[in-house]
């Protein structure tokens, strides 16, 4: 894991300008099962990136999806129990999760480490619990039916969520780059340098006046706002919420996607990592052998465990590959000669 | 009173004593040495004071307030700053990302300001990575400056944690054993160093084995004997000490 890292900003920029033709992709298709396979691993991604914050701060959060739920809840009971329209709803799904994720993480991450895993773990499963059980807000098991977003008028033109998916396409690379450049600039700003050093050794930064608790609540809160935002969008998308949508194995695939995409880097990682399964889950479902997927998302996860270990995942991949086609000094090696002494 | 102070100090493990009842006064500006054979409680000692121990009874105070108790980032936010007896290292930082978490006490911008890349920011950064760059020249480790830290030699790694320990602006710096493993240069050059901070007003407390190093530095020095305080005063007074010696060397058995 990295903090400075000026030799990877060439090469993941120019990934990024390599990607950058999706952002007009409708042009050319409105397939709407690829269209939604885009959005959804969009969505995805934005989660990825919550985790991966988290994780920057040496904690291993197994709930991300509970996020995702209550951001998905809140927008919807706004929506259809109050009557709200979407966009502030949306807003407030945010805000909601973050509280959330604020009240939870102070008292959470006193512990940390393993304690936090399993609290977060439960935590998953009590927020499924209470939407099954919370029949006169929630419906219980029935969901929640929700409407697209209402529609925007931009200058005489109107932008119908309800008529295509490509809307939501564009929504969704909207919230992507805001969620990202978030998260890069925390990444760069002295927050991210702070992260870093909370993982890399907890002891020593809080030796050196760094507040353990406090940075591990802020990575914890912002990912929770981020998450609840990609929960509301998630819930809108698919036009219903109901307790069974994310659960335990959607926090598990969180986490196998930010390791597939390595956790160097915050935005790069996560996008790559959320696409590249997200792809391979819908390819596999359609085989028709059970639980397939999971089966083959544990070998993946395996594998880049053994081959690229210590949080390396498939942008670092490409940063190595860059510094072979380009024959530049592995920035992580060590010269085998010793700087001159004489 | 003293600008760090130590009131009946004892830090107990279950029933044994590390630190029994210990007082010490530390002035301003001085440097102090801390001896005792192994296992007498010195690395204790600096431990309670960073925080990392709470002590069992008994209170320490710096600059007239009470900080036994507090969080170590509380501590060295205060002005209390250490290094580790052994090399400790962010895992996988090179020595310019070490040293840059090393000085994040000295920015007065926050987080906000630091995420928004504000001016106050931008212009506070310049100046501490211009001090930064010093120091990493004062400690001949600027060549190494884009190197992973943990292929430094142990004797820079050591130089790497005092330079740490140093942009945190501390007032009072704990040096747990600077010089272990170092050779006979090599712990000159630190002994020197050390003598430059302490002439910009640094008080220096260390712990050190080298009667050289201890000689040419300290102006006072604490002997400790299982947890308990058994001599303090001058090097020279101290070493000729018979409870010191008998300490170090044992009782003539006859």
């Amino acid at each position: 894991m990295r903090y400075i890292d000026y030799k990877t900003l060439l090469p993941r920029s120019v990934a990024g300008l390599l990607v950058a033709p999706f952002l007009i992709f409708p042009l050319f298709s409105t397939n709407l099962a690829t269209l939604s396979m885009f959005i959804l691993s969009g969505i995805w991604a934005i989660a990825v990136m919550g985790f991966t914050l988290i994780l920057r701060t040496g904690q291993f959060s197994l709930g991300q999806a509970a996020f995702m739920t209550i951001g998905g809840y809140t927008s919807a009971i706004l929506t259809v129990q109050l009557g709200w329209p979407f966009w502030p709803s949306f807003l407030l799904a945010g805000v909601v999760s973050g509280i959330i994720a604020l009240i939870i993480g102070s008292v959470v991450l006193r512990v940390g480490g393993v304690y936090f895993s399993i609290i977060t773990l439960a935590l998953g499963e009590v927020v499924r619990i209470i939407a099954m059980q919370w029949e006169p807000v929630t419906r219980g098991s029935r969901g929640l039916g929700t409407a697209p977003p209402d529609p925007i008028s931009l200058g005489g033109f109107e932008i119908n969520f309800a008529a295509s998916a490509v809307p939501y396409y564009y929504f969704m690379i909207l919230l992507v780059a805001i969620t990202g450049l978030v998260f890069w600039q925390i990444g760069r700003s002295r927050l991210g340098g702070t992260f870093f050093s909370i993982a890399a050794n907890p002891i020593l930064a809080e030796h050196q006046g760094i507040h353990l608790m406090k940075y591990r609540v802020i990575a914890f809160t912002v990912a929770g706002v981020f998450t609840g935002f990609a929960g509301s969008y998630y819930a809108h998308f698919l036009s219903t919420m109901t307790p069974y949508m994310v659960g335990l194995w959607e926090s598990i695939q969180i986490m196998i996607m930010s390791i597939v995409g390595g956790i160097s880097s915050l935005v790069g990682g996560p996008l790559a990592g959320a696409l590249v399964l997200y792809a391979l889950g819908i390819y596999l479902s359609r085989l028709p052998v059970y639980g397939i997927q999971q089966l083959l998302f544990g070998a993946v996860v395996v594998l880049v465990l053994l081959f690229l270990p210590k949080g390396t995942g498939l942008v670092d991949l490409w940063d190595k590959f860059w510094r072979k086609v380009f024959r530049e000094p592995d920035f992580y090696e060590i010269p085998s000669e010793e700087p001159s002494q004489e | 009173m003293s600008l760090l102070e130590l009131n009946n100090v004892t830090k107990e493990f279950g029933k044994l004593a590390a630190l029994e009842s210990v007082d010490i006064g530390v002035e301003e500006g001085e440097v102090l040495g801390i001896v005792g054979p192994n296992g007498s409680g010195k690395t204790t000692l600096i431990n309670v004071i960073s925080g990392y121990y709470r002590p069992t009874r008994g209170t320490i105070f710096f600059n007239g307030k009470k900080i036994s108790g507090l969080r170590p980032d509380r501590i060295a936010a205060g002005g209390i700053v250490r290094t580790f007896q052994s090399n400790v290292l962010f895992e996988g930082a090179t020595v310019l990302e070490s040293v840059m978490v090393g000085s994040y006490l000295q920015y007065k911008t926050n987080s906000w300001q630091a995420f928004f890349d504000t001016k106050a920011y931008r212009d506070e950064f310049e100046e501490v990575v211009g001090r930064l760059i010093e120091l990493l020249k004062t400690f001949e480790l600027f060549n190494d400056t884009f190197l992973p830290a943990a292929g430094l030699s142990h004797g820079y790694q050591r130089m790497l944690g005092i330079a740490m320990a140093l942009l945190a602006k501390p007032k009072v710096l704990l040096l747990d054993e600077p010089t272990t493993g170092m050779n006979h240069e090599e712990a000159m050059f630190v002994v020197e160093n050390i003598k430059k901070i302490s002439e910009q007003g640094v008080t220096v407390i260390l712990i050190e084995h080298n009667m050289k190093v201890l000689l040419d530095l300290v102006t006072r020095v604490v002997v400790l004997n299982f947890g308990n305080k058994i001599a303090e005063g001058k090097p020279e007074e101290v070493m000729n000490n018979q409870e010191v010696i008998e300490a170090y060397l044992g009782t003539e058995q006859i």
